[in-house]
Protein backbone atom coordinates (compact mmCIF):
# COMPACT_ATOMS: atom_id res chain seq x y z
CA UNK A 1 0.00 0.00 0.00
CA UNK A 2 2.70 2.20 0.89
CA UNK A 3 4.83 1.57 -2.25
CA UNK A 4 1.60 1.89 -4.49
CA UNK A 5 1.25 5.65 -2.74
CA UNK A 6 4.91 6.41 -3.26
CA UNK A 7 4.52 5.07 -6.62
CA UNK A 8 0.98 7.19 -7.23
CA UNK A 9 0.05 7.30 -11.29
CA UNK A 10 0.11 10.44 -11.77
CA UNK A 11 -2.77 10.90 -13.75
CA UNK A 12 -4.31 11.10 -10.32
CA UNK A 13 -2.89 13.47 -9.27
CA UNK A 14 -3.62 15.58 -12.59
CA UNK A 15 -7.39 14.97 -12.26
CA UNK A 16 -7.26 15.92 -8.60
CA UNK A 17 -5.51 19.14 -9.90
CA UNK A 18 -8.32 19.30 -12.29
CA UNK A 19 -10.95 18.67 -9.96
CA UNK A 20 -9.87 21.73 -7.62
CA UNK A 21 -10.11 24.19 -10.64
CA UNK A 22 -13.01 23.18 -12.05
CA UNK A 23 -15.31 22.62 -9.26
CA UNK A 24 -14.65 26.10 -7.17
CA UNK A 25 -15.44 27.93 -10.96
CA UNK A 26 -18.98 26.08 -10.60
CA UNK A 27 -19.96 26.57 -6.81
CA UNK A 28 -20.38 29.52 -5.94
CA UNK A 29 -18.37 30.66 -2.10
CA UNK A 30 -16.91 33.50 -0.57
CA UNK A 31 -13.58 33.74 0.58
CA UNK A 32 -12.13 36.84 2.73
CA UNK A 33 -9.55 39.11 0.17
CA UNK A 34 -8.00 41.21 1.46
CA UNK A 35 -5.09 43.35 -0.16
CA UNK A 36 -1.54 43.34 1.04
CA UNK A 37 0.56 46.58 2.58
CA UNK A 38 2.27 46.81 -1.10
CA UNK A 39 -1.49 46.56 -3.25
CA UNK A 40 -2.56 49.07 -1.06
CA UNK A 41 0.55 51.54 -1.84
CA UNK A 42 -0.15 51.42 -5.42
CA UNK A 43 -3.92 52.22 -4.69
CA UNK A 44 -2.94 54.91 -2.25
CA UNK A 45 -0.13 56.48 -4.48
CA UNK A 46 -3.29 56.33 -7.56
CA UNK A 47 -6.01 57.47 -5.22
CA UNK A 48 -4.28 60.33 -4.34
CA UNK A 49 -3.42 61.49 -7.59
CA UNK A 50 -6.85 62.03 -7.86
CA UNK A 51 -6.67 65.22 -6.08
CA UNK A 52 -4.55 66.87 -8.86
CA UNK A 53 -5.35 68.67 -11.86
CA UNK A 54 -4.84 66.27 -14.93
CA UNK A 55 -2.98 63.73 -13.69
CA UNK A 56 -1.40 61.53 -15.82
CA UNK A 57 -0.18 58.40 -15.27
CA UNK A 58 1.95 55.88 -18.06
CA UNK A 59 1.35 51.98 -17.81
CA UNK A 60 3.65 49.29 -19.66
CA UNK A 61 2.15 46.65 -20.51
CA UNK A 62 5.03 43.83 -20.44
CA UNK A 63 3.52 40.74 -20.85
CA UNK A 64 2.21 38.25 -22.92
CA UNK A 65 -0.64 35.84 -23.38
CA UNK A 66 0.90 33.21 -21.24
CA UNK A 67 0.86 35.46 -18.49
CA UNK A 68 -2.58 36.90 -19.57
CA UNK A 69 -4.22 35.23 -16.66
CA UNK A 70 -2.53 36.66 -13.75
CA UNK A 71 -1.67 40.28 -15.16
CA UNK A 72 -4.99 41.17 -17.37
CA UNK A 73 -7.21 41.14 -14.22
CA UNK A 74 -4.46 43.52 -12.43
CA UNK A 75 -4.60 45.42 -15.52
CA UNK A 76 -8.32 46.07 -16.05
CA UNK A 77 -8.32 46.81 -12.19
CA UNK A 78 -5.92 49.66 -12.26
CA UNK A 79 -7.58 50.93 -15.56
CA UNK A 80 -10.93 50.92 -14.05
CA UNK A 81 -9.64 52.74 -10.93
CA UNK A 82 -7.63 55.50 -13.19
CA UNK A 83 -11.10 56.07 -15.18
CA UNK A 84 -13.38 55.88 -12.20
CA UNK A 85 -11.12 58.92 -10.57
CA UNK A 86 -10.64 60.98 -13.61
CA UNK A 87 -6.81 59.84 -14.15
CA UNK A 88 -5.33 60.16 -17.68
CA UNK A 89 -3.85 56.90 -18.84
CA UNK A 90 -1.19 56.20 -21.69
CA UNK A 91 -0.31 53.05 -22.60
CA UNK A 92 2.97 51.36 -23.89
CA UNK A 93 4.78 47.96 -24.13
CA UNK A 94 8.41 46.41 -24.12
CA UNK A 95 7.31 43.45 -25.96
CA UNK A 96 5.56 42.61 -29.25
CA UNK A 97 2.80 40.19 -27.82
CA UNK A 98 1.35 42.71 -25.49
CA UNK A 99 0.16 44.90 -27.98
CA UNK A 100 -3.57 43.28 -28.54
CA UNK A 101 -4.15 42.61 -25.03
CA UNK A 102 -3.28 46.51 -24.11
CA UNK A 103 -5.71 47.23 -26.39
CA UNK A 104 -8.42 45.04 -25.35
CA UNK A 105 -8.20 45.78 -21.49
CA UNK A 106 -8.29 49.61 -22.80
CA UNK A 107 -11.34 48.94 -24.95
CA UNK A 108 -12.96 47.43 -22.04
CA UNK A 109 -12.05 49.57 -19.61
CA UNK A 110 -12.96 52.88 -21.03
CA UNK A 111 -16.37 51.79 -22.45
CA UNK A 112 -17.31 51.37 -19.24
CA UNK A 113 -16.53 54.73 -17.81
CA UNK A 114 -16.94 56.12 -21.20
CA UNK A 115 -13.76 57.51 -21.97
CA UNK A 116 -12.51 59.05 -24.76
CA UNK A 117 -9.42 58.02 -26.61
CA UNK A 118 -6.92 60.77 -27.22
CA UNK A 119 -8.24 62.93 -24.03
CA UNK A 120 -8.69 60.56 -21.61
CA UNK A 121 -6.25 57.95 -22.53
CA UNK A 122 -3.78 56.95 -25.79
CA UNK A 123 -2.26 53.59 -26.57
CA UNK A 124 1.48 54.43 -27.79
CA UNK A 125 2.12 50.55 -29.01
CA UNK A 126 5.47 48.63 -29.49
CA UNK A 127 8.57 49.54 -30.51
CA UNK A 128 12.06 47.52 -30.48
CA UNK A 129 14.56 48.69 -27.58
CA UNK A 130 13.51 47.10 -24.91
CA UNK A 131 15.45 49.19 -21.83
CA UNK A 132 16.61 51.30 -24.12
CA UNK A 133 13.46 52.34 -25.13
CA UNK A 134 12.89 53.29 -21.67
CA UNK A 135 15.95 55.42 -21.69
CA UNK A 136 14.60 57.22 -25.15
CA UNK A 137 11.12 57.78 -23.65
CA UNK A 138 12.95 60.07 -20.67
CA UNK A 139 14.67 61.64 -22.79
CA UNK A 140 11.81 63.11 -25.44
CA UNK A 141 8.31 60.71 -25.50
CA UNK A 142 7.68 62.88 -28.40
CA UNK A 143 10.39 62.23 -30.45
CA UNK A 144 10.58 58.15 -29.14
CA UNK A 145 6.57 57.94 -30.29
CA UNK A 146 6.21 60.53 -32.70
CA UNK A 147 2.43 58.17 -33.26
CA UNK A 148 0.46 56.35 -31.24
CA UNK A 149 -1.36 52.83 -32.43
CA UNK A 150 -3.75 54.60 -34.60
CA UNK A 151 -1.85 56.86 -36.09
CA UNK A 152 -2.26 59.97 -34.17
CA UNK A 153 0.59 62.15 -33.44
CA UNK A 154 1.32 62.12 -29.61
CA UNK A 155 2.42 65.87 -29.72
CA UNK A 156 -1.40 66.78 -31.05
CA UNK A 157 -3.38 64.49 -28.42
CA UNK A 158 -4.75 66.42 -25.21
CA UNK A 159 -3.59 63.02 -23.20
CA UNK A 160 -0.01 63.63 -24.59
CA UNK A 161 0.08 66.95 -25.32
CA UNK A 162 2.37 68.17 -22.19
CA UNK A 163 4.35 64.84 -21.49
CA UNK A 164 7.99 65.32 -23.19
CA UNK A 165 9.87 63.11 -20.36
CA UNK A 166 8.90 60.44 -18.25
CA UNK A 167 9.67 62.59 -15.43
CA UNK A 168 5.92 64.40 -16.70
CA UNK A 169 3.82 61.25 -15.67
CA UNK A 170 3.04 61.47 -11.85
CA UNK A 171 3.08 57.74 -11.50
CA UNK A 172 4.43 55.03 -13.62
CA UNK A 173 3.45 51.79 -13.23
CA UNK A 174 5.05 48.74 -15.10
CA UNK A 175 3.02 45.07 -15.31
CA UNK A 176 5.72 42.68 -15.94
CA UNK A 177 6.37 38.67 -16.54
CA UNK A 178 9.89 39.08 -17.94
CA UNK A 179 12.30 40.42 -19.49
CA UNK A 180 12.18 43.72 -20.77
CA UNK A 181 10.26 44.27 -17.53
CA UNK A 182 10.22 45.86 -13.35
CA UNK A 183 14.14 45.33 -13.58
CA UNK A 184 14.52 47.98 -17.01
CA UNK A 185 12.06 50.56 -15.66
CA UNK A 186 14.07 50.65 -12.52
CA UNK A 187 17.65 50.88 -13.75
CA UNK A 188 16.65 52.75 -17.20
CA UNK A 189 13.60 54.52 -15.92
CA UNK A 190 13.16 55.26 -12.05
CA UNK A 191 16.51 55.65 -11.48
CA UNK A 192 17.39 58.21 -13.80
CA UNK A 193 14.70 60.20 -14.37
CA UNK A 194 13.24 59.63 -10.72
CA UNK A 195 9.93 59.36 -10.83
CA UNK A 196 7.73 57.09 -8.52
CA UNK A 197 7.32 53.60 -10.04
CA UNK A 198 4.93 51.10 -8.96
CA UNK A 199 4.87 47.30 -10.49
CA UNK A 200 3.11 44.35 -11.17
CA UNK A 201 4.07 41.05 -11.63
CA UNK A 202 2.83 37.02 -11.56
CA UNK A 203 3.08 35.34 -8.63
CA UNK A 204 6.48 33.63 -8.99
CA UNK A 205 8.27 36.77 -9.84
CA UNK A 206 7.30 39.10 -6.77
CA UNK A 207 9.73 37.46 -4.12
CA UNK A 208 12.49 38.85 -6.53
CA UNK A 209 11.28 42.74 -6.07
CA UNK A 210 11.09 42.95 -2.55
CA UNK A 211 14.33 44.29 -2.10
CA UNK A 212 13.16 47.17 -4.11
CA UNK A 213 10.22 48.36 -2.00
CA UNK A 214 12.28 48.57 0.49
CA UNK A 215 15.01 50.68 -1.18
CA UNK A 216 12.30 52.85 -2.43
CA UNK A 217 12.78 52.15 -6.14
CA UNK A 218 9.50 50.39 -6.38
CA UNK A 219 6.67 52.24 -4.54
CA UNK A 220 4.24 49.26 -4.32
CA UNK A 221 3.85 45.82 -5.89
CA UNK A 222 0.98 43.77 -7.33
CA UNK A 223 1.93 40.01 -6.86
CA UNK A 224 -0.03 37.70 -9.04
CA UNK A 225 -3.67 36.77 -9.23
CA UNK A 226 -3.79 37.20 -5.60
CA UNK A 227 -2.75 40.70 -5.93
CA UNK A 228 -5.09 41.25 -8.48
CA UNK A 229 -7.87 40.08 -6.54
CA UNK A 230 -6.59 42.31 -3.69
CA UNK A 231 -6.95 45.58 -6.07
CA UNK A 232 -10.29 44.62 -6.94
CA UNK A 233 -11.31 44.49 -3.31
CA UNK A 234 -10.29 48.12 -3.16
CA UNK A 235 -12.11 49.20 -5.83
CA UNK A 236 -14.99 47.74 -4.27
CA UNK A 237 -15.89 45.68 -7.86
CA UNK A 238 -15.42 41.65 -8.10
CA UNK A 239 -13.84 40.89 -11.97
CA UNK A 240 -11.99 37.96 -12.84
CA UNK A 241 -9.03 38.11 -10.60
CA UNK A 242 -12.09 37.63 -7.20
CA UNK A 243 -13.71 35.07 -8.92
CA UNK A 244 -10.43 33.27 -9.53
CA UNK A 245 -9.14 32.75 -5.80
CA UNK A 246 -11.40 29.80 -5.41
CA UNK A 247 -9.78 27.51 -7.31
CA UNK A 248 -6.66 29.22 -6.68
CA UNK A 249 -7.48 28.84 -3.02
CA UNK A 250 -8.99 25.11 -3.54
CA UNK A 251 -5.32 24.29 -5.73
CA UNK A 252 -3.23 25.53 -3.13
CA UNK A 253 -4.83 23.55 -0.25
CA UNK A 254 -4.74 20.07 -2.88
CA UNK A 255 -0.76 20.69 -3.11
CA UNK A 256 -0.13 21.22 0.64
CA UNK A 257 -2.26 18.35 0.74
CA UNK A 258 0.22 16.28 -1.38
CA UNK A 259 3.27 17.93 -0.47
CA UNK A 260 2.20 16.10 3.23
CA UNK A 261 0.71 12.88 1.91
CA UNK A 262 3.74 12.29 0.15
CA UNK A 263 5.96 13.22 3.45
CA UNK A 264 3.93 11.32 5.45
CA UNK A 265 4.32 7.79 2.78
CA UNK A 266 8.14 8.73 2.29
CA UNK A 267 8.79 8.46 6.39
CA UNK A 268 6.91 5.76 6.75
CA UNK A 269 8.68 3.55 3.65
CA UNK A 270 12.14 4.94 5.11
CA UNK A 271 11.04 3.24 8.78
CA UNK A 272 9.95 -0.03 7.04
CA UNK A 273 12.87 -0.39 4.49
CA UNK A 274 15.51 2.09 5.08
CA UNK A 275 16.63 4.50 3.07
CA UNK A 276 14.47 5.04 -0.17
CA UNK A 277 16.32 5.02 -3.30
CA UNK A 278 16.30 6.77 -6.58
CA UNK A 279 13.82 9.42 -5.04
CA UNK A 280 15.35 13.01 -5.92
CA UNK A 281 16.86 15.14 -3.18
CA UNK B 1 40.12 38.40 -43.25
CA UNK B 2 41.27 37.65 -39.57
CA UNK B 3 40.79 41.62 -38.87
CA UNK B 4 37.20 41.27 -39.98
CA UNK B 5 36.56 38.05 -38.37
CA UNK B 6 38.38 39.28 -35.00
CA UNK B 7 40.13 42.87 -34.64
CA UNK B 8 37.19 44.56 -35.66
CA UNK B 9 34.47 43.04 -33.84
CA UNK B 10 36.62 43.91 -31.06
CA UNK B 11 36.98 47.37 -32.00
CA UNK B 12 33.44 47.85 -32.13
CA UNK B 13 32.51 45.89 -29.24
CA UNK B 14 35.26 48.16 -27.07
CA UNK B 15 34.01 51.53 -28.77
CA UNK B 16 30.26 51.08 -28.18
CA UNK B 17 31.00 49.54 -24.37
CA UNK B 18 33.09 53.03 -23.34
CA UNK B 19 30.87 54.75 -25.19
CA UNK B 20 27.63 53.56 -23.25
CA UNK B 21 29.55 53.83 -20.02
CA UNK B 22 30.70 57.30 -20.60
CA UNK B 23 27.18 58.61 -22.24
CA UNK B 24 25.03 57.53 -19.23
CA UNK B 25 27.39 58.72 -16.37
CA UNK B 26 28.16 61.81 -17.83
CA UNK B 27 25.75 64.57 -18.36
CA UNK B 28 27.41 66.58 -20.70
CA UNK B 29 27.62 63.72 -23.35
CA UNK B 30 23.71 62.76 -22.64
CA UNK B 31 23.20 63.89 -25.80
CA UNK B 32 25.90 61.57 -27.52
CA UNK B 33 23.54 59.18 -25.79
CA UNK B 34 20.54 60.35 -27.39
CA UNK B 35 21.98 59.31 -30.78
CA UNK B 36 23.51 56.16 -29.83
CA UNK B 37 20.61 55.10 -28.51
CA UNK B 38 18.62 55.64 -31.27
CA UNK B 39 20.90 53.19 -33.05
CA UNK B 40 20.56 50.74 -30.78
CA UNK B 41 17.03 50.51 -31.62
CA UNK B 42 17.36 50.67 -35.25
CA UNK B 43 20.15 47.44 -34.78
CA UNK B 44 17.33 45.69 -32.29
CA UNK B 45 14.73 46.37 -35.00
CA UNK B 46 16.98 44.41 -37.88
CA UNK B 47 17.71 41.76 -34.75
CA UNK B 48 14.18 40.87 -35.69
CA UNK B 49 14.73 40.14 -39.36
CA UNK B 50 17.43 38.02 -38.19
CA UNK B 51 15.14 36.13 -35.97
CA UNK B 52 12.36 35.35 -38.34
CA UNK B 53 15.39 34.54 -40.80
CA UNK B 54 16.67 32.06 -37.92
CA UNK B 55 13.50 30.51 -37.01
CA UNK B 56 12.71 29.73 -41.02
CA UNK B 57 16.03 28.49 -42.11
CA UNK B 58 15.91 25.87 -38.31
CA UNK B 59 12.65 24.60 -39.70
CA UNK B 60 13.19 24.56 -43.11
CA UNK B 61 15.91 22.55 -42.51
CA UNK B 62 14.06 19.95 -40.45
CA UNK B 63 11.41 19.52 -42.98
CA UNK B 64 13.76 19.29 -45.98
CA UNK B 65 15.68 16.51 -44.03
CA UNK B 66 12.37 15.07 -42.85
CA UNK B 67 13.68 15.06 -38.79
CA UNK B 68 11.26 13.77 -36.06
CA UNK B 69 8.88 16.10 -35.78
CA UNK B 70 8.92 17.85 -39.06
CA UNK B 71 4.97 17.99 -39.39
CA UNK B 72 5.24 20.87 -36.12
CA UNK B 73 7.75 23.06 -38.21
CA UNK B 74 5.51 22.75 -41.28
CA UNK B 75 2.54 23.86 -38.73
CA UNK B 76 5.35 26.84 -37.77
CA UNK B 77 5.34 27.95 -41.34
CA UNK B 78 1.86 27.88 -42.00
CA UNK B 79 1.16 30.18 -39.05
CA UNK B 80 3.81 32.42 -39.74
CA UNK B 81 2.64 32.53 -43.75
CA UNK B 82 -0.77 33.07 -42.24
CA UNK B 83 0.02 36.05 -40.17
CA UNK B 84 2.43 37.86 -42.50
CA UNK B 85 -0.32 37.36 -45.05
CA UNK B 86 -2.86 38.73 -42.65
CA UNK B 87 -0.61 41.69 -41.45
CA UNK B 88 0.08 42.72 -44.75
CA UNK B 89 -3.21 42.85 -45.80
CA UNK B 90 -4.28 44.52 -42.63
CA UNK B 91 -8.12 44.55 -43.47
CA UNK B 92 -7.59 45.58 -47.08
CA UNK B 93 -5.68 49.16 -45.51
CA UNK B 94 -2.00 47.86 -46.40
CA UNK B 95 0.92 47.02 -44.12
CA UNK B 96 1.86 50.79 -43.83
CA UNK B 97 -0.95 52.04 -42.29
CA UNK B 98 -2.02 51.00 -38.62
CA UNK B 99 -3.20 48.13 -37.23
CA UNK B 100 -7.08 48.12 -38.32
CA UNK B 101 -9.72 46.88 -35.95
CA UNK B 102 -12.08 44.71 -37.77
CA UNK B 103 -14.23 41.45 -37.02
CA UNK B 104 -14.04 38.66 -38.69
CA UNK B 105 -10.90 36.72 -39.46
CA UNK B 106 -8.52 39.04 -39.17
CA UNK B 107 -5.03 39.65 -37.00
CA UNK B 108 -6.98 40.57 -34.40
CA UNK B 109 -8.81 37.36 -34.28
CA UNK B 110 -5.66 35.20 -34.87
CA UNK B 111 -4.32 36.73 -31.75
CA UNK B 112 -7.46 36.42 -29.47
CA UNK B 113 -9.04 33.40 -30.41
CA UNK B 114 -5.46 31.46 -31.50
CA UNK B 115 -2.34 32.77 -29.83
CA UNK B 116 -4.17 34.41 -25.97
CA UNK B 117 -5.89 31.09 -26.05
CA UNK B 118 -2.44 28.87 -26.76
CA UNK B 119 -0.11 30.91 -23.91
CA UNK B 120 -2.52 30.72 -21.84
CA UNK B 121 -3.44 27.02 -21.86
CA UNK B 122 0.49 26.34 -21.92
CA UNK B 123 1.15 28.10 -18.98
CA UNK B 124 -1.78 26.44 -17.43
CA UNK B 125 -0.30 23.21 -17.42
CA UNK B 126 2.67 24.23 -15.11
CA UNK B 127 -0.15 23.81 -12.14
CA UNK B 128 -0.23 20.08 -13.44
CA UNK B 129 3.43 19.53 -13.33
CA UNK B 130 4.09 21.41 -10.35
CA UNK B 131 1.60 19.23 -8.44
CA UNK B 132 2.86 16.29 -9.61
CA UNK B 133 6.64 17.07 -8.46
CA UNK B 134 5.84 18.68 -5.39
CA UNK B 135 4.65 15.32 -4.18
CA UNK B 136 7.67 12.88 -5.50
CA UNK B 137 10.33 15.47 -4.55
CA UNK B 138 9.62 18.29 -1.95
CA UNK B 139 10.78 15.86 1.06
CA UNK B 140 11.82 17.11 4.78
CA UNK B 141 14.98 14.57 4.35
CA UNK B 142 17.35 17.37 6.65
CA UNK B 143 16.56 19.92 8.61
CA UNK B 144 16.89 22.35 6.45
CA UNK B 145 14.42 20.82 3.79
CA UNK B 146 11.97 20.96 6.39
CA UNK B 147 12.60 24.51 7.47
CA UNK B 148 11.87 24.99 3.44
CA UNK B 149 8.86 23.05 3.39
CA UNK B 150 7.41 24.94 6.55
CA UNK B 151 8.23 27.83 4.81
CA UNK B 152 6.69 26.96 1.45
CA UNK B 153 3.89 25.90 3.11
CA UNK B 154 3.09 29.25 5.16
CA UNK B 155 3.72 31.38 2.52
CA UNK B 156 1.27 29.15 -0.12
CA UNK B 157 -1.61 29.47 2.54
CA UNK B 158 -0.74 33.08 3.28
CA UNK B 159 -1.30 34.23 0.20
CA UNK B 160 -4.28 33.14 -0.79
CA UNK B 161 -7.82 34.13 0.62
CA UNK B 162 -7.99 30.35 2.54
CA UNK B 163 -4.98 31.30 4.76
CA UNK B 164 -6.77 33.93 6.25
CA UNK B 165 -10.10 31.98 6.24
CA UNK B 166 -8.36 29.63 8.29
CA UNK B 167 -6.28 31.71 10.24
CA UNK B 168 -5.74 36.03 10.66
CA UNK B 169 -2.39 35.24 11.43
CA UNK B 170 -1.44 33.70 8.11
CA UNK B 171 -0.91 36.43 5.99
CA UNK B 172 1.24 38.32 8.30
CA UNK B 173 3.45 35.46 8.74
CA UNK B 174 3.61 35.07 5.01
CA UNK B 175 4.28 38.93 4.52
CA UNK B 176 7.16 38.65 6.96
CA UNK B 177 8.72 35.79 5.32
CA UNK B 178 8.82 37.74 2.08
CA UNK B 179 10.11 41.05 3.36
CA UNK B 180 12.34 39.75 5.72
CA UNK B 181 14.36 36.37 4.84
CA UNK B 182 13.35 36.62 1.24
CA UNK B 183 14.62 39.42 0.59
CA UNK B 184 17.71 39.77 2.43
CA UNK B 185 18.58 36.63 0.49
CA UNK B 186 17.16 38.09 -2.49
CA UNK B 187 19.26 41.34 -2.09
CA UNK B 188 22.61 38.91 -1.36
CA UNK B 189 21.48 37.28 -4.98
CA UNK B 190 21.38 40.44 -6.69
CA UNK B 191 24.45 41.98 -5.59
CA UNK B 192 26.11 38.84 -6.46
CA UNK B 193 24.90 38.76 -9.88
CA UNK B 194 25.13 42.15 -10.57
CA UNK B 195 28.96 42.51 -9.53
CA UNK B 196 28.87 39.28 -11.71
CA UNK B 197 27.50 41.51 -14.76
CA UNK B 198 29.88 44.27 -14.38
CA UNK B 199 33.06 41.88 -14.56
CA UNK B 200 31.66 40.27 -17.70
CA UNK B 201 30.69 42.88 -19.37
CA UNK B 202 34.05 44.64 -18.51
CA UNK B 203 35.77 41.43 -20.16
CA UNK B 204 34.21 41.55 -23.13
CA UNK B 205 34.48 45.15 -23.59
CA UNK B 206 38.79 45.07 -23.28
CA UNK B 207 38.58 41.74 -25.44
CA UNK B 208 39.35 39.07 -22.92
CA UNK B 209 36.07 37.45 -22.94
CA UNK B 210 35.79 36.63 -26.58
CA UNK B 211 33.40 33.69 -26.70
CA UNK B 212 30.53 36.02 -28.42
CA UNK B 213 32.73 36.17 -31.62
CA UNK B 214 32.39 32.33 -31.88
CA UNK B 215 34.22 29.48 -33.63
CA UNK B 216 37.15 28.05 -30.39
CA UNK B 217 37.84 31.72 -29.91
CA UNK B 218 38.67 32.43 -26.14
Amino acid sequence: MIKRLLNIDRRIIYFSVFLSVCLPLLVQFELPVKATPNVRSVYNALDLLAEQENPTVLISFDYGPSSQPELQPMALAILRHCFSRGIRVVGVTLITEAVGLAQQAFETAAGEYDRQYGKDYAFLGFKAGGAILVLNMGQDLHATFEKDIRGNTTADMDVTRNIRSLRDFNYVLDLASGFPGIDEWIAYGQERYRFPLGAGCTAVMAPDYFPFLQSGQLNGLIGGLAGAAGYESLINRKGLAISGMRPQSVAHVLIIAFILLGNVVFFLHHRSSGPAKGTAE
Amino acid sequence: MLFLQRTLPLIIAFLAGMIGIFTYYIPVAHAVETETSTWYRIIAAFALFLGIHSLLHMHWNRMRRKIAGWGYSLITFIGFGITFLLSVYNNGNGPFQPLAEGNGLDLNWMYTHIHVAGGATMFSLLAFFIASAAYRTFRARSAEAAILLLAAILVMLGRVPVGAYLSEHLPTISQWLMAVPNLAARRGILLGVSLGAVATSLRIIFGIERSYLGGDEQ
